[in-house]
């Protein structure tokens, strides 16, 4: 029945992989984007941190007493370079800072010793200057109030030490040592559960992405196989082939599923190289061993997200091809296609930041309905262990999958795929004929 | 019973009984009968919207017909559509080629549907190469071919393999002069020597008055006329086949 299946298969793959447009958009994107995009994070992250290393502010002491002395000296020790400007008034002090390239100005009022060593609340004015928002800025004028809290402690500490000297400061100010231990899978592991959320957030965050950009990629590619040969004009001969009408769906399902994996395996690897650009900055992850605690994948848990991406990938293309058989050319199927991507990002969306178990309850039906949030849902098995939600879901998915293939055979098989696109040639013609 | 079957296929390579066909209040086809005898080469010609290539899709079973019966090689077009297409060629009145493949991709792609035999695909791919005259540019891609070059391409595809029965839906059109007597000459050759049958449409008169031993003009979707051209012409008095066309089109 599939003879003609491989010679058709060929061809499909050559015909896809030779597309400027598409290969454009294979390698374009996830090749250079994606490292492009890193670049940039890279740098602007880097940007940030020399941004702290020298971190410049001018001082208003208006005070002139000893713990504005105090503070002075303080940041000075830490490394931030002041630049006193107490002969101007406030308004020149605002234009000067704005304009000497300062990340910040701090006014230090009068009384703010006394206060400070009569036992009452001191205030302390802040600037930072706002330029153009980047990260570099956030960071810095977040610095400058993590140093101000160093000093405040300082003075705790000072303050402690003098009341309670047999006592260690440290001790006093923070009585009780908390030890965050995380329970997994019914037993304890010593780490802390920021860190497995940590974890899990990569997994739950990256896989839908990946799951999602496969399928439209997919079905794209299925939708431009159909409908490039109606605008070619090559689908007639190919219908009076001595070829399975069968195999000629089989085979440009199997092209289409080819060459989205070729493409999907180009995107991981952009997108890891995205993502590795992240973690050179960020602080290295304690290494977890996964393995240990029962969180790393099984084999169980690779083959069901496997096949669930499998039938759903399947049930994709036929849906793809099936509503591509209604289009006139390329342009048009990729019109008619686009809003079943819709089917995929809501999904994503909703498994991106929540458990779509906690949604209300119809909202969480018309996700579960969708066929397309099972792959995702089965992505999140090595976490949760729960093999029979994702069986369930292939389950489903197969069902949905046969009924379209189904229709797609249905429309193959038939003269429609033919006439669909005459239908609306006809339509002109007759909108033509009072004309004649 | 055998004997007859065989005597069938033998005299008639198509039968068309009383086929309509409709697409919505369109009647494209309206009862038109007509007969193909093996090794004929038989033309249709007609007016535009006629219906010509509504009756090539029938008979190559693109199409299913609203009623009436069509037999192709003694198979009904309905029923035995995938055996029919085993034993056919049919050249679309517009078509194209996979625009990424090269012209030698091409033919190989369609010649390993019929043949199973390498060193016979290569040697069917020859021939091809022969008959579209693209030497060289053959190992360029389609989408850098000119419009008469994709025919070639098309029209090559389509005689290869030397079916029972090529469908030519306007063969020549869009090739230049010389290139059109060629094909002509090819299309000619394979029906004496190689037992094809040949039902083509044409506008062109001058062709179909050299190539074709008959001839049915159609007009709304019936047989107005039919015969050899030099019938044609005694029957309406005219001295070729294009003012036959004007004097019964013009009638009717
Ligand atoms: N898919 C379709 N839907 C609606 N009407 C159609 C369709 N295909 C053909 N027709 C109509 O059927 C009639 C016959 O068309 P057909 O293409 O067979 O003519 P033709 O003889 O080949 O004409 P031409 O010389 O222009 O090629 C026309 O009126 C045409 O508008
Ligand atoms: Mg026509």
């Amino acid at each position: 029945m599939f003879k003609g299946l491989f010679n058709v298969i060929v061809k499909e793959v050559k015909e896809l992989v030779r597309d400027p447009t598409l290969l454009l958009g294979m390698i374009i994107v996830p090749l250079i984007i994606f490292p492009l995009m890193g670049f940039a994070v890279q740098t602007s992250m880097k940007a940030a941190e020399e941004s702290m290393e020298n971190i410049s502010i001018a001082v208003m002491n208006l005070d002139k007493g000893t713990v504005a002395e105090n503070l002075t000296n303080f940041l000075t020790t830490l490394g931030v370079t002041i630049v006193k400007i107490d002969d101007l008034n406030f308004t020149e002090a605002v234009n000067y800072v704005q304009q000497s390239n300062l990340t910040g100005l701090i006014v230090i009022p009068l009384n703010f010793t006394n206060n400070i060593t009569g036992g009452l609340k001191a205030e302390l004015d802040v600037y930072s200057v706002f330029r153009g928002g980047g990260i570099a800025e956030s960071t810095s004028s977040s610095t400058i109030s993590t140093l101000l809290k160093s000093f405040e402690e300082s003075l705790v500490f000072q303050k402690i030490f003098e009341e309670i000297p047999e006592e260690d400061p440290q001790t006093v100010l923070n009585p009780i040592d908390m030890s965050e231990k995380s329970i997994v899978k019914g037993k304890s592991v010593n780490i802390h559960p920021s860190v497995l959320f940590g974890l899990m957030m990569s997994q739950s965050m990256g896989m839908p992405i990946g799951i999602m950009m496969l399928l439209i990629f997919a079905m794209q590619l299925a939708a431009t196989s159909v409908a490039s040969e109606k605008e070619e004009k090559t689908l007639e001969t190919l219908l009076t082939l001595p070829i399975n009408r069968l195999t000629i769906l089989a085979g440009k399902l199997t092209g289409s599923i080819i060459v989205a994996v070729v493409g999907a395996i180009a995107y991981i690897v952009g997108f890891t190289y995205y993502m590795g650009s992240f973690m050179g900055i960020m602080p290295a992850e304690t290494g977890v061993d996964l393995a240990a605690i029962g969180l790393a994948p099984t084999p169980i848990s690779y083959l069901l997200l496997g096949a669930s991406l499998f039938v759903s990938l399947i049930s994709a293309l036929a849906l793809a091809i099936s509503i591509s058989v209604f289009a006139e050319d390329v342009k048009g199927a990729q019109a008619l296609v686009g809003p079943l991507s819709m089917l995929l990002i809501f999904p994503m969306i909703f498994m991106m930041f929540t458990d779509i178990y906690a949604l209300p309850f119809p909202l969480m039906i018309v996700l579960l309905a969708i066929p397309f949030t099972h792959p995702m849902l089965a992505s999140k098995v090595a976490f949760t262990g729960d093999y029979l939600t994702a069986v369930i879901g292939i389950v489903y998915v197969s069902i949905f999958t046969i009924a379209v293939l189904y229709i797609a055979a249905r429309l193959f098989g038939t003269e429609k795929i033919l006439t669909a696109k005459l239908k609306f040639k006809g339509l002109r013609r007759r909108k033509r004929k009072p004309a004649e | 019973m055998l004997e007859a079957s065989g005597v069938l296929e033998l005299s008639l390579a198509i039968e068309a009984t009383d086929v309509v066909k409709v697409f919505g209040s369109i009647h494209a086809l309206d009862g038109l009968s007509f007969t193909v005898k093996h090794g004929e080469i038989f033309g249709l010609i007609g007016p535009n919207g006629a219906g010509k290539t509504t009756a090539l899709r029938i008979i190559s079973t693109l199409l299913k017909p609203t009623s009436g019966s069509v037999k192709v090689l003694g198979r009904d077009v309905v029923d035995e559509a995938s055996e029919i297409r085993r034993l056919i060629s049919y050249l679309p009145e517009e078509a194209g080629a996979y625009k990424n493949l090269s012209g030698y991709e091409y033919l190989e792609f369609m010649a390993k549907f019929t043949i199973e035999d390498k060193e016979m695909i290569r040697e069917t791919v020859e021939v091809a190469a022969k008959i579209s005259g693209l030497e060289e540019r053959l190992k360029d891609k389609v989408k850098t071919y000119s419009k008469g070059m994709k025919r070639r391409l098309l029209v090559a595809r389509a005689l290869m393999t030397k079916p029972k029965l090529a469908l030519l839906d306007e063969p020549t059109s869009g090739l230049d002069v010389l290139h059109s007597v060629h094909v002509r000459g090819i299309i000619k050759q394979y029906v004496e020597k190689e037992g094809v049958t040949v039902l083509l449409s044409s506008h062109n008169m001058l062709e179909v008055e050299h190539l074709c031993g008959k001839v049915a003009l159609i007009n709304k979707g019936k047989i107005v006329a039919e015969g050899s051209p030099a019938e044609l012409e005694k029957k309406v008095n005219a001295s070729n086949l294009e003012e036959v066309f004007a004097k019964v089109v013009g009638f009717v």
